[in-house]
This record gives structure tokens, sequence and C-alpha cells, in this order.
């Protein structure tokens, strides 16, 4: 299958601060869920944000669709199809939901098309329609999140970016989340995701990478990382004696 | 009875003039966390650019206000293109800006001076001495206009914010900023606009400021503190929380100058920042400051 995204030797840190990334490698194949796993600390956010464009590269590449998309700005990066939903999630707590969502379609042109889908999206997700003037800063955690996943529907990129999505949210409201993800799949997107509990994040992906100390050490089936009984004992927390 | 009418009028008609002041102060602080200094200067810029084409053709303030405002509008561009943009990235950004407005200022003070020297001027179109009587109460026509015309580029400048895509793309970039450069905002674009926007406020504000005050460029340094005392009553970057600051502590300084003393008003504006400060920094409308 054809590459979608593809990452190469990306070297990148804060400031003048270390490097952060230290020759990451990932790729990411078109109409998958792929899942970054790894430590605290490892670099997964980092990576996504340099994808995103909101850290420049110090050396290295990024390729989209073939093309070099390191050194565009954010929003020039979202033209092109790629949408990041960020761990602290980049809601704009003083804007209604309805309002979020339109900044969601800030880059759509057309306003009527915009407030068609926002009314499409708000009808596929009742907790956000019923809510549909209320602060996104008074949302619940798991509504909050809902909310920056059902934004990235209002653009349908190609590629979806979500740093741990399911972060401080109930089991049960995580599955929920994993639905949308499906969901977000099942519309002909690309989903790239960062998932903390491992086991989970993988059982909900058909790709895995390993990322640890800034660059990728393993990138596979999710199944097989699943099953590795190295990568269990490190990363999934089961001690390999066992498995 | 009249006598407290009287003055709630006088206070609220040159409220609405300094909120009109205070609103690219604050707009500016919002989107970019600038404390423009230079904002003040940028007043009485903008009341020269009235005052002389009042003075050489006969053209009233009120009708050149748009043409103060685009004309500092290009000043705010350059200024912000030549000073601020490359500093952007830095990460004592907020501090570097406050000596750089304050340099900013120092500059276009001296400027100013050198062309146009430190005698007070007004404009005088006829209505600046007129009066409209109610009964007992009288308006000045000269603070009417001006309280009118200002509050109406408010109301444009609010829509603008509150209906407009770029509106949406500065209002965005002001709660948070990453979250904007993720939904396609071009910030770097915003906040030149923004900066623009502001300094074009001020060019507007010092349109009707020519006729209502005598202004002389060094008389910025005092508006400095009469405007910081509007921003941070209201919440520093909060459009509205100037705009009710300014009218309220206006109307507070009206009433301090009729029964206490002329000479006392001014301090009104002071004394209301050191009270601000010390019981509730945040000023009415801002968020709670975090403790860090
Ligand atoms: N804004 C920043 N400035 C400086 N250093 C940072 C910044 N953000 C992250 N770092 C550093 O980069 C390293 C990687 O952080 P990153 O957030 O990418 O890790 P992560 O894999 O996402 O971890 P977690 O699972 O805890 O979210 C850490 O050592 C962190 O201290
Ligand atoms: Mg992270």
């Amino acid at each position: 299958m054809a590459k979608l995204l593809e990452v190469e030797d990306v070297v990148a840190g804060y400031g003048r601060g270390p490097d952060i990334l230290t020759g990451t490698t990932l790729s990411v194949e078109a109409g998958h869920v792929q899942c970054i796993i790894g430590p605290n600390g490892a670099g997964k956010s980092t990576l996504m944000k340099a994808i995103a464009g909101l850290l420049p590269l110090r050396s290295g590449a990024i390729r989209f669709n073939g093309e070099r998309i390191d050194g565009m700005r954010p929003d020039q990066i979202l033209r092109k199809g790629i949408c990041f939903v960020p761990q602290e999630r980049a809601l704009f707590g003083k804007m209604t939901v309805r309002e979020n969502l339109r900044m969601g379609g800030f880059i759509l042109d057309d306003p009527r098309a915009l407030g068609q889908r926002i009314d499409a999206v708000l009808e596929a997700f009742p907790i956000l329609g019923e809510r549909a003037t209320q602060r996104a800063g008074t949302l619940s955690g798991g509504q909050q999140q809902m909310l920056a996943m059902a934004r990235t529907l209002i653009v349908e990129p190609e590629i979806v970016m979500l740093d741990e999505p399911s972060l401080g949210l109930a089991p049960q409201i995580v599955e929920q989340m994993y639905d949308i993800v499906h969901m977000l799949r099942e519309k002909g997107m690309t989903v790239l995701l960062v998932e903390q509990n491992a086991a989970v994040g993988l059982a909900n992906a058909d790709r895995g990478s390993v990322l640890d100390l800034g660059k990728t050490l393993f990138e596979g089936p999710a199944s097989e990382i699943l099953s590795d009984p190295r990568i269990q004992e490190l990363y999934l927390g089961k001690p390999s004696q066992v498995a | 009875m009249a006598d407290i009418v009287q003055v709630i009028i006088l206070g609220l008609a040159l409220g609405g003039v300094y909120a009109l002041m205070a609103s690219g102060l604050t707009l500016v602080f919002g989107v970019m966390r600038i404390v423009n200094l230079a904002h003040p200067i940028m007043i009485i810029a903008g009341a020269f650019v009235s005052y002389w084409l009042f003075t050489l053709y006969g053209l009233d303030p009120i009708v050149s206000m748009p043409i103060a405002a685009i004309v500092m509008f290009c000043v705010g561009i350059i200024v912000y293109k030549l000073i601020f943009e490359r500093e952007a990235a830095s990460a004592k950004y907020s501090e570097m800006t406050v000596l750089l407005t304050f340099a900013v200022a120092m500059c276009f003070d001296g400027l100013l001076g050198t062309a146009f020297s430190n005698t007070q001027r007004i404009t005088s179109p006829f209505y600046a001495t007129d009066a409209i009587f109610l009964g007992d109460v009288f308006i000045p026509t000269g603070q009417l206009y001006a309280g009118i015309a200002s509050l109406t580029v408010i109301a444009a400048l609010v829509a603008f914010l509150q209906f407009t895509r770029f509106g949406y793309a500065i209002r965005a970039t002001t709660q948070n900023r990453d979250a904007a450069q993720l939904m396609g905002v071009n910030v770097g674009l915003v906040s030149i606009i923004t900066f623009g926007i502001g300094v074009g406020l001020a060019g507007a504000a010092g349109a009707l400021v020519s006729f209502v005050f005598s202004f002389f460029p060094a008389k910025h340094w005092e508006w400095i503190a009469i405007l910081m005392s509007l921003v941070v009553l209201g919440g520093m970057g909060k459009l509205a929380g100037a705009i009710i600051g300014a009218l309220i502590l206006a109307t507070l300084a009206a009433f301090v100058s009729t029964y206490i003393g002329t000479t006392w008003s001014t301090m009104t504006f002071f004394l209301a920042l050191f009270v601000i400060l010390l019981v509730r920094p945040q000023g009415l409308f801002g968020d709670p400051l975090e403790e860090s």
C-alpha cells in the first residue's frame, strides 16, 4: 500500500535544548489506524508536534503524499490534509461548542458548506448537539475530547493525529473514543494516535510503532507487537517469564 | 439631582472617548501579550493627522477619523514589521516588548516634539464649543459627538471580532495561540494585522481627542497611566472590560472633578490603578490570576 506519511531520520528539540527526537523514522499507510507506544518522555508528543509543524526540524525530512512538508507552517500543513489533536486538546475554552466547530472549519471557504457540516457533526454527536451553546471550557473531560475529535470531521482531513485521546478518561468513555477512531477510519481517514495504555491502543490499531529515547525501535502489525514478548516486558508491563 | 445627572452625562461622554482610546491597547495585549506603552503617543500622532487636515484643509475631525485610522494602521504595520516581528520567537517576548514599546514611545515623542513643538493644540470644529440644553442639564456637543463616534467605532470593532472570519481568527489567537494555529490560522499574519488595527484604533481615537482635549506630544506620559487603569480595571485583554472600565472611571473622575476639585480628577485614575491591583489584580472581567 502507498505510504501516506513518511518521517525520515528526524532530529528535533525545543529551543536550544538537547535533541528529543534523535533520528526518528516512521511510516503510515493510507487507511490504517496506527498506534505509537512508548514510555513517558520518549518523544511521542514531540514527534506529533514536529509533523504538525509546531516544532522545526534540526535535520531529516517529513513527506506527505510524497511532498516535503517539513518547514511549512502549521496552517499550511493542515491545508495539505493533516489534522492534529494535541494532548491538551486545543479547544477554545471561552467559545461555545458550535463556535469551536466553526473554528475547526476555519480553512473552509464556503460558509454554507461549513454550516451544514457543523450541523451534521452536532447531529452525529448528540452529547455535543445538546450542548451546542455551552462554552467548551465547561464541558467534562470526555466531552472535551469528543469535541476535539468531532471537530476534525469538519475539515475531513486525510490523516488525523490524536495525542493520547484517552488521557484522564474512564474506561467506558475510552471505548467511546475508540468508536470515534473507527468511525474516522470508516469515513476514509487515516488515524495516527499515541496511546499511554499500549494494550488498549494496539488492540484498536492495525499497525503499531514503538518509540523510545527519540527513536523508533519497532514498527509492524499491531497484533505482532502485542504478542512480542520483549515488547510485552518493556512496554506492556508484563514480565516475559509469565508470557 | 440635576447636578448629579449632569456629572454622569459629562462622565459618560468622556468615558466613551476613553473607551476608544483603550480599546486598541487591550486588543493588542489580548492577542500578542504586548503592553503597548507607545499606544498613547500613537493617539497623539492620530490627533496631529486630524489637526493638520483641519487646519490646512478645513476637514472636520470626525470626517477625518477614518483617514487618521488608516494612516496609523500603516504606521502600526511598519513598526511591528521593523521591531516586534523578529522578537516573536524569543522566550522573553513579553518582557522585551515592554522595553521596546517604551523605546518606540520615546522615539515618536521626540519626532513629534521636534516636528511640531510641545505647544498645546486643539482642533476647533464649530460644534466643539456648543452645548445642547435639556432642561437644567446641558450636554457639550463636542463631547457628545465624540462619545457617539467612539461608541460607533467600538460597535463596529465588536461586530468585526464577533462575526467575521478574521474576527474569529483574532479571538481564537487571543484564547489559545497554538490551537488557533492548528485550526489553520496564520497567527503571524493575525499578529501583524491586529497590531495594525490596535494602532489604527489609536489613530481614530486621536481624531476625537484633537477636539475634546488640548494635546501636545509629551502629554502621552499622563495618558499611559490613565489608559492602563482602564484596561486593568476591565481585565487585561478584555475589550468589553476596557469599555465598561472607561465608562466607570470617567464618570468617577467627573464626580471627583465636580465635588473635590479639577486637579484631583486625574488622580482618580492613578488611585484606581493602585486599588485595583491591590484588591482585584485580574480586574472586573479577568480570569483569576494563576499562582505561579
Ligand atoms: N515545550 C518543551 N520545552 C522543552 N522540553 C520539552 C517540551 N516539551 C517536551 N519536552 C521534553 O521533551 C521530552 C519528550 O517529551 P514528549 O512530551 O514528547 O514525551 P511523550 O513521549 O509524549 O511523553 P508522555 O507519554 O509523558 O506524554 C521530555 O524530556 C520533555 O521534558
Ligand atoms: Mg505526550
